[in-house]
């Protein structure tokens, strides 16, 4: 950003650089030609001077000094064509009239070869300058594509660079943003879940406070119980400071639909017995209460004998 | 720290997630969650399904799935289920619709088959839990035609132990006396059958009687009390052969013969002194030495399972009761029994924990166990006049005699009392069963 800031001021700079120098150049000029103003030349050299005309690369600035000099060196009229060698003409009336008139004649005819002479001179310069201000343009416009074109490869390059960094950046900051977006979800589902169940279990103490005075959980754990005594088909390893806690799953119908063995000192043959005396109980009765059904039991085998 | 910030605040949230997890887990299900306690059980055999094998003709010779299934029946665990009750017979696991067998509340089911094998047969059979699923035991055994039977009541070991966790003794046999005739032409036989019952097979018979048969430990020989010849001797029988010696015959009675576990004494009930002393007799050596010194009658003697001491029974305090001395000469014998007008007979579980004894029961004679440690009397059967107990060498059932009608029978309790069975005999009249040891093969 800074460099192209400092190029395009570079260019402002030698513009205005150039304009200056032009502007005095002309100034120059004019004083000049006002103080010694030969006519036909200004005709010639105002067409030379023309800012217009100036190939490109003089405005450009840098070859000022070269192209301005031929400007600043105008073939310079010599004081021969000045009128001041007329008072010593005067004094001498004795010279033949005709004569006289050759003579003018003949200076006339030198200082018209001579004019021409210089227009020609001064015309080659130009051209010569011309040619000069135009490959020195060409060679300048070569080294500034060259210039423009490597700088344009660099900035291309380096913005693609920063197009890529970008876009990497973005995706970086998308997948963080995602990452945040669904942490925030789950912590949210979590914390409403948690809620929800605290909720839960408060209406649901409320609600089992209801229930164990309404005999109505007592009744379905004494049926449940009931059941599985049945179903249990004790082994003789089975005997009194045994102990065995059984996880058990049931659906809604009551199957039993998951076992686990928890904390039991019982060995394999008090191990199987326990879990399939659930899976025998399977269904498991219902209570009369819908509420009080459970979808998860606890049982502890303990047998008193 | 670049690269730890993430981690940490990884880590972090995943502690809060784990710990939300955690709440949610425990705090929803708690209002869900019912305990019960399970205190009581029931008392029936568990229901097992043993489907004939493959490769056997129905009414084959040996029918291994029905020897296997009449051994579990017979320990009084297992309640097998009827044949023609079974819809289907699968012989492999992988052909069991575990849900028909769920219907027929069946918690176990045994499949196998027989099929030749280079040397001979071999037996493949399945054990699984028909609640679950579950695999629960799977072996391949090869054995021959004759073998077969043996190689059924392996399978009903090996069943019996998954699921008991107690080793089977299927493989053991019983030793009994019979009666048969009225007096004074009566014929007594000592016999040895397996443990189910099969194959009887006459050891010796007389028209005299024929008592107190007793295993040697290592199961080859037995000890027994004959009257042939008018007096009591004792005589040891090689099974194998049938070669018998008479090791003891002094005056009185020579009788109850019990085996030092070393196999290498025998503990002898004698009156050679004008009473019944209990007598240790090298066999040997023919060296004999006198335990006992009371007056009153000791008999029944039962070694310790180390050998170092002696049960007996003894009437000395008035009624007969269970008493203990050590193997050694000059020793006071100790009291173990005092609950019950009666106690006799005792016999050592294989645990060496307790005695199966006789005793008297509100009127009536039956086995009970006598806890060694807490001296506590634990009546196992329900009959008039059950006698003679004997400890299967698992320690997990006795056998003894009881009265059906007129006849004696032989029955079976489970050495906790939970199960018992009457044993069928198609003749006569069954005394003083004796369990054999483990086979050598076993032991």
């Amino acid at each position: 950003m800074s460099r192209r800031l400092s190029d395009r001021a570079r260019h402002w700079l030698g513009s205005a650089v150039l304009h200056v120098a032009f502007v005095v150049v002309l100034a120059v000029a004019a004083y000049n030609w006002r103080s010694d103003p030969p006519p036909e030349q200004l005709a010639i050299e105002g067409d030379v001077v023309r800012y217009e005309d100036l190939p490109p690369s003089v405005r450009a600035g840098k070859p000022l000094r070269e192209t301005v000099p031929p400007v600043e060196r105008p073939p310079e009229p010599q004081p021969r064509d000045t009128p001041t060698p007329e008072p010593k003409l005067e004094p001498a009336p004795e010279s033949p009239p005709v004569d006289d008139a050759a003579q003018k004649q003949a200076d006339a005819l030198e200082l018209e070869q001579e004019r021409l002479a210089a227009e020609r001179l001064a015309e080659e310069q130009v051209a010569a300058e011309r040619q000069r201000a135009k490959d020195a343009e060409a060679r300048q416009q070569k080294e500034a594509e060259a210039l423009a074109a490597s700088r344009r490869a660099a900035e291309e390059a380096a913005a693609q660079r920063k197009a890529e960094e970008a876009k990497q950046q973005e995706a970086l900051a998308a997948k963080a943003r995602e990452a945040e977006q669904a942490k925030a979800a789950r912590e949210a589902k979590l914390r409403s879940e948690r809620e929800a169940a605290l909720q839960k279990e408060l209406e649901s103490e409320e609600e089992g406070e209801a229930f164990a005075r309404s005999g109505i959980v007592d009744e379905y754990k004494a049926m449940l119980t009931q059941t599985i005594e049945r179903n249990w088909i004790k082994p003789p390893s089975a005997r009194a400071g045994l102990q065995c806690t059984l996880h058990v799953t049931q659906a809604p119908g009551g199957t039993v639909i998951d076992v686990k063995i928890g904390e039991c000192n019982g060995d394999q043959a008090v191990r199987e017995s326990v879990a399939n005396a659930v899976y025998r109980s399977s269904p498991l009765p219902a209570p009369r209460d819908p509420r009080a059904f459970a979808r998860q039991l606890v049982m502890v085998f303990k047998p008193t004998e | 720290m670049l690269m730890r910030a993430p981690v940490c605040s990884w880590s972090r949230s995943l502690t809060a997630m784990l710990f939300f997890a955690w709440v949610a887990l425990w705090v929803a299900p708690a209002q869900a969650q019912l305990r019960l306690d399970i205190t009581q059980g029931v008392r029936d055999a568990v229901p097992i399904a043993v489907v004939p094998f493959g490769g056997q003709a129905e009414g084959g010779p040996t029918d291994v799935a029905a020897v296997v299934a009449n051994d579990l029946l017979l320990s009084g665990r297992f309640k097998p289920l009827e044949r023609r009750d079974m819809v289907t017979r699968p012989t492999t696991g992988a052909a069991i619709r575990f849900e028909d067998w769920r219907l027929l509340r069946s918690d176990f089911i045994v499949v196998g088959r027989v099929e030749p094998d280079a040397v001979g047969l071999a037996v493949t059979f399945e054990l699984f839990n028909v609640q679950t699923g579950q695999p629960l035991l799977s072996q391949r055994l090869t054995t021959t035609d004759r073998g077969l039977r043996a190689t059924a009541h392996r399978i009903a070991d090996l069943v019996f132990e998954r699921l008991t966790g107690i080793p089977g003794a299927f493989a053991t046999r019983i030793a009994y006396v019979t009666v048969d005739g009225r007096p004074p032409k009566q014929r007594y036989r000592l016999v040895v059958a397996d443990a189910d019952g099969y194959a009887p097979r006459t050891v010796t018979e007389s028209s005299e009687p024929l008592m107190s048969p007793a295993w040697a430990p290592d199961g080859q020989s037995l000890a027994y009390v004959s009257f042939e010849g008018k007096a009591s001797a004792v005589y040891v029988q090689r099974l194998a052969t049938g070669e018998r010696r008479r090791v003891s015959a002094r005056l009185g009675i020579n009788g109850a013969p019990a085996w030092s576990p070393d196999g290498r004494k025998l503990a002898l009930t004698l009156s050679r002194d004008g009473n019944l002393d209990i007598h240790v007799l090298d066999l040997a050596t023919q060296g004999l030495t006198r335990l006992t010194t009371d007056g009153a009658i000791d008999t029944e003697p039962e070694w310790s399972r180390d050998g170092s001491s002696l049960y007996f029974t003894s009437d000395r305090a008035g009624s007969a009761q269970v008493y203990r001395i050590a193997a050694a000469v000059g020793q006071d014998a100790q009291r173990l029994t005092f609950t019950n007008g009666y106690n006799a007979r005792p016999r050592v579980s294989p645990d060496g924990q307790s005695l199966a004894i006789v005793t008297l029961d509100r009127g009536a004679y039956r086995i009970a166990s006598f806890d060694l440690k807490t001296r506590n009397v634990h009546v196992l059967t329900d009959g008039r006049q059950d006698e003679a107990p004997s400890f299967a060498p698992n320690g997990a059932a006795i056998i003894y005699a009881t009265r059906a009608g007129a006849r004696g029978t032989l029955a079976m309790v489970s050495s906790d009392g939970r199960f018992q069975q009457r044993l069928s005999s198609d003749t006569g009249d069954v005394r003083e069963p004796v369990w054999s040891p483990y086979p050598a093969s076993q032991r």
